[in-house]
């Protein structure tokens, strides 16, 4: 069997300054039925359609059948407390990044979806007061290495503990595999 | 000011001589890690043998098959296969290997052997619910997608949580488990009651209970937010220890002063036997608000409650009874040394005669792999979750209980408080 459907994609990783659209979703958002549902994904998996792109095309629709026709590259997820609840399974974060979400903004997240997300090369900032900061359709914009984001909408502004180097050295990669994989090539080189 | 066992174990791990909340640290254990056929190909494994490269120490790895007994689903065989192959690639030694006939849940199979040691960090492949070797006296955790990150570089980080400690007083009530007094708190403590923390469980409660009911609790963590559960190691930690591994261990507990997020003081003398009805994992319940629930399946198992002492609970309500037709109840011993106890105890003949069905240890019915539920179905069970589609159909209904509720649904066809039949 090939491991070909989860090859990290050939792009780069993100930039550290990041803007977009605010998607505001309340609640507990538990990684297995809003996020993305776990027996569509077991659906997909066994159809062999399990890359970012696929799994992209359900993220949400649980809460808003529409949202990744409507999300655009770079948009932003807002939640609440302990976003990504449940367990560590990870095609929510998979399906968050398909759909083109630049990074998610919330006030706490759950441990596993947070850890699974940096992996993935995913950003998920913790940023205690985002979710009255900003409402719907805000334009924003997330400064990572200076944990930094802005509602350009209205006028606001509020900060966050960034990441350290070595996180951020992963989400520059798009994900840690990606970031082995140049290792594993360099070291080879030498 | 002192230090909590987690804070002193993530030092010892990133040889630090102390370590505070926030600190990101990298870390390692001698502990080997367990990976499994179903989840591997997915977490990265696949890529390392795509690269040519090698995993970090292959003696280190175990492989458990946990997650399919005798399924014919979920790419099991296939799965299986390239699971056997990649372990030969990788040099791991066959004695490594827990395929069919040594299974387990993984995490059940993991403290069985004392894989986590007191004192160490504990990594497995996936599953959160490892926060069960936190009754160890380890920081267990899921590596989830960063598993073969760890197996590339025997490395991971951790930003290092805080903690919540609880101090549980009071005697086990009748008619319940541990289960249900985890329930019962974490109903307390609400979806987002410890997130990201380390909820340390103590008290005079803890101090009383078997290592299975300790096992059964510290399972539950990530429901409340938290990342996983420890408790610190007594004189019954360290006997089951040393009765299981040769590895040489050094307990570490949490200083007097140590400072915590929250200290919340519960009594459960007085909790019910707890029922969490669908579709929402944190709406925790008393049972007898749910009483006359029509079901037709019923589930035992998952590394909540396929413990041994949960078999028994089972087995006293289902002694010399049958269960009602038209509903199938399924009981799985979370592993094969389980299951061995279970038959020498004669408690398997008791489920058989009760008409229920035995599959081969294994995480099964909770993932949908063994007797999965179909469209209308209303199943009662021990599993962990309850969100639409985990056991089957996306149309089934899942009510989470203790096994002896289970059990007293299944004959009745309803739900129903199980402490009359006990």
């Amino acid at each position: 069997m090939s491991a070909g459907p989860l090859r990290p994609r050939g792009a780069p990783g993100l930039p550290r300054r990041l803007s977009g659209k605010a998607w505001a979703f309340p609640g507990i958002l538990d990684v297995d039925w809003e996020i993305c549902s776990y027996s569509l994904v077991r659906d997909l998996q066994r159809k062999g359609m399990f890359t970012y792109e696929q799994l992209g095309q359900y993220c949400m629709i649980n809460v808003d059948p529409e949202f990744p026709r409507k999300v655009q590259p770079g948009d932003f997820i807002v939640a609440e407390q302990n976003m990504g609840y449940g367990h560590d399974h990870d095609h929510a974060c998979m399906a968050i990044r398909g759909a083109g979400v630049g990074a998610v903004l919330c006030e706490s997240a759950a441990p596993y979806f947070l850890r699974n997300s940096i992996d993935h090369g995913l950003p998920v900032l913790e940023i205690p007061g985002i979710s009255t900061a900003v409402t719907q359709g805000d334009a924003l914009e997330v400064h990572l290495a200076e944990g930094v984001v802005r509602n350009l909408t209205v006028g606001a502004e509020l900060s966050f503990a960034p990441f350290p180097p070595f996180i951020l050295e992963v989400l520059d990669a798009g994900g840690v595999y990606p970031m082995l994989k140049a290792r594993l090539s360099a070291a080879g080189r030498r | 000011m002192g230090s909590t066992i987690t804070e002193k174990i993530l030092a010892k791990a990133s040889g630090r001589a102390n370590i505070r909340p926030g600190d990101y640290a990298e870390v390692t254990t001698p502990c080997p890690t367990v990976i499994a056929p179903h989840s591997a190909i997915d977490k990265g494994a696949g890529l390392i043998l795509e690269w040519g490269a090698r995993v970090f120490d292959p003696r280190r790895v175990k492989i458990v098959d946990g997650h399919y007994g005798a399924t014919a689903s979920h790419n099991a065989a296939e799965n299986r296969r390239w699971m056997r192959e990649w372990a030969q690639t990788m040099e791991v030694p066959d004695e490594n290997s827990y395929e069919l006939g040594r299974q387990g849940i993984e995490n059940m199979v993991a403290v069985e052997h004392c894989w986590p040691l007191p004192g160490a960090c504990y990594f497995q492949g996936v599953n959160g619910h490892i926060s069960t070797a936190g009754a160890l006296g380890a920081f267990a955790s899921a590596l989830s997608y960063g598993t073969a990150a760890y197996l590339l570089t025997g490395k991971t980080w951790v930003k290092v949580p805080r903690s919540v400690k609880l101090v549980i007083h009071g005697t086990q009530p009748p008619g319940t488990c541990p289960r249900d007094v985890s329930e019962y708190i974490l109903g307390q403590l609400g979806p987002s009651g410890a997130v990201g923390m380390v909820l340390e469980w103590t008290g005079p409660y803890i101090d009383e209970l078997s290592m299975e009911g300790r096992f059964s609790i510290c399972s539950q963590a990530l429901f409340a937010g938290a990342w996983t559960a420890i408790m610190n190691p007594d004189p019954r930690t360290v006997t089951y220890v040393t009765a299981r591994t040769t590895e040489p261990f050094e307990p570490l507990m949490s200083d007097a002063d140590a400072e915590y997020a929250r200290v919340v003081e519960f009594d459960v003398s007085a909790v019910e036997p707890q029922a969490v009805p669908p579709p929402k994992r944190h709406v925790v319940k008393a049972v007898r608000e749910l009483e006359g629930t029509t079901v037709n399946r019923g589930f035992i198992g998952s590394d909540a409650n396929a413990w041994i002492d949960d078999l028994r609970l089972a087995a006293r309500v289902l002694r010399g009874r049958k269960i009602k037709r038209g509903v199938i109840l399924n009981i799985t011993p979370g592993t094969v040394s389980i299951l061995r106890q279970a038959l020498d105890e004669g408690l398997i003949r008791v489920f058989v005669d009760a008409e229920c069905v035995v599959p081969t240890p294994n995480e099964g019915m909770e993932w949908g792999a063994n007797t999965p539920l179909a469209r209308g179905d209303v199943c009662i069970a021990t599993g962990q979750t309850n969100y639409p589609g985990r056991m089957g159909s996306n149309d089934a209904q899942i009510y989470l209980a203790n096994p002896a509720t289970v059990a007293a649904s299944c004959i009745e066809g309803k739900i129903v408080d199980p402490r009359r039949y006990l």
